[in-house]
């Protein structure tokens, strides 16, 4: 027990880093333990070795002239970061750099916002001039939201119809068209009760009739079918027919169709 | 005058003097030198490695802690060390392999090296690099826990006990 305890303490002990009782301790315990003597020696011997292959291996001088100049790169760099990264120098150039951009996205907004404020002012121009001119510019100008951008400009356009009695050949084409072919299908339908209102016009019972051949929207198809019931149209039973017997027709539709083929007489 | 403590001079290195950087240089290049050499048997890869260590401590300056100097440096060294031999295994094998490399070289040379290294190239890697920190480079037991990320205790039972391995090691065979 106490051996081991100071065979540990050996290394310690030749090193001379004991605390003065533990050296005291461990001097006592080699005088009366051979093995513990034994031990010291052999330690010795070891550590001697290592003292005499302390003599070292010098590296070649290459090592330090790499490294000196790897220093001098390295100070050029610091200096030019330095520089580059000084306090204000680095704050201006992130604001410049903010700045460059805010500038940007104001141009660019600011620019899409005169774009939609110059489209806006013509279409206003456009409305002021149907309210206030005369007939003819208020069919040109009718005309002209009818082929706006803009679904509800067009639907706009379509309802000016109100303001014509007796509007002439262009503005009930330019419906007509509207109603046959507009992507937007409130435009159509709006184009739809516009025209009801001049079914007495052969061109605008042809525009119905070959309407209901290409609409697709079922409520758009219910109102042209109901006007053409009114004016008691022939030419649409055939049209009609043919909604039937198609499969994408709606069911109610179908329904409308089959309740009011038979007044036709 | 007072010469300044290597933790003084790396302070100023870190707060981007780098002129104190030289007298590092010239006070621990041949410790890190020599404790890679030690450990690979190597002079032209110590040389290399010790030279990646100056060029860490320079290029990571900022991130040196205000911590001991010499175990922050020589931790660096441990880890190119490793990293190299990570690096090579699929060539070297593993650093125990160091063994198999001293059986295969030719005869002339294995005598060049003392008995010592030959006992402590039969030592774990993990014991061979305590021994040859502690005894080579007289680095202190509070040091070298900071270094192998250990306590002061712990490495001292630690170098204690490979000091014992290396006894018997070393003279069963002398």
């Amino acid at each position: 027990m106490e051996t081991r305890h100071v065979v540990d303490l050996l290394s310690d002990y030749l090193d001379n880093t004991l605390s003065e009782s533990q050296m005291q301790e461990v001097t006592e315990h080699l005088k009366k333990c051979s093995a513990c003597t034994t031990e010291l020696t052999q330690l010795k011997t070891l550590l001697n070795a290592f003292e005499e292959e302390e003599a070292i291996t010098v590296p070649s001088e290459k090592l330090r002239t790499t490294f000196l100049q790897q220093l001098e790169e390295e100070k050029l760099a610091a200096e030019g970061i330095v520089t580059l990264n000084s306090k204000p120098v680095e704050s201006n150039f992130q604001w410049a750099t903010v700045f460059k951009v805010a500038a940007s996205v104001a141009l660019l907004i600011g620019a899409f916002q005169l774009g939609k404020y110059q489209q806006q002012e013509t279409s206003s121009v456009t409305i002021a001039a149907l309210e206030n001119e005369g007939l003819e510019a208020k069919q040109t100008a009718m005309l002209s939201l009818m082929e706006n951008q803009s679904a509800s400009k067009r639907i706009k356009g379509v309802g000016y119809i109100d303001g014509f009695a007796n509007p002439d050949e262009a503005i009930v084409q330019a419906l007509a068209d509207r109603m046959q072919n507009d992507e937007n299908a409130n435009v159509r339908m709006t184009a739809v009760e516009a025209l009801d209102k001049f079914t007495n016009s052969d061109s605008v019972k042809e525009a119905f009739i070959a309407a209901l051949k290409t609409e697709k929207d079922s409520g758009i198809q219910i109102a042209i079918i109901a006007i053409l019931v009114r004016i008691q149209e022939k030419k649409a039973v055939a049209p009609m027919k043919r909604l039937l017997e198609r499969e994408d027709t709606q069911p109610f539709v179908k329904e409308q169709i089959e309740s009011l083929l038979p007044t036709f007489i | 005058m007072k010469e300044l403590t290597d933790e003084n001079l790396m302070r100023q290195v870190a707060n981007g003097n780098l002129d104190p950087l030289k007298e590092l240089f010239e006070r621990h290049h041949k410790h890190v030198y020599n404790f890679l050499f030690k450990m690979s048997r190597d002079q032209m890869l110590s040389e290399d490695l010790a030279q990646d260590v100056f060029y860490k401590v320079m290029k990571y300056r900022s991130s040196y802690n205000n911590g001991n100097f010499v175990s922050w440096m020589f931790t660096i060294a441990r880890n190119s060390l490793n990293t190299h031999f990570r690096r090579n295994k699929d060539n070297h094998g593993d650093i125990a392999d160091l063994e198999g490399r001293l059986a295969s070289e030719p005869e002339e040379q294995k005598e060049t090296y003392s008995h010592l290294h030959q006992a402590l190239e039969k030592l774990d890697n993990s014991d061979k690099e305590l021994l040859i920190l502690n005894r080579f480079q007289g680095i202190k037991y509070a040091e070298l826990a900071g270094i192998v990320g250990s306590t002061e205790g712990a490495v001292k039972t630690k170098v204690s006990r490979a000091l014992k391995k290396l006894k018997i090691v070393y003279f069963e065979n002398l």
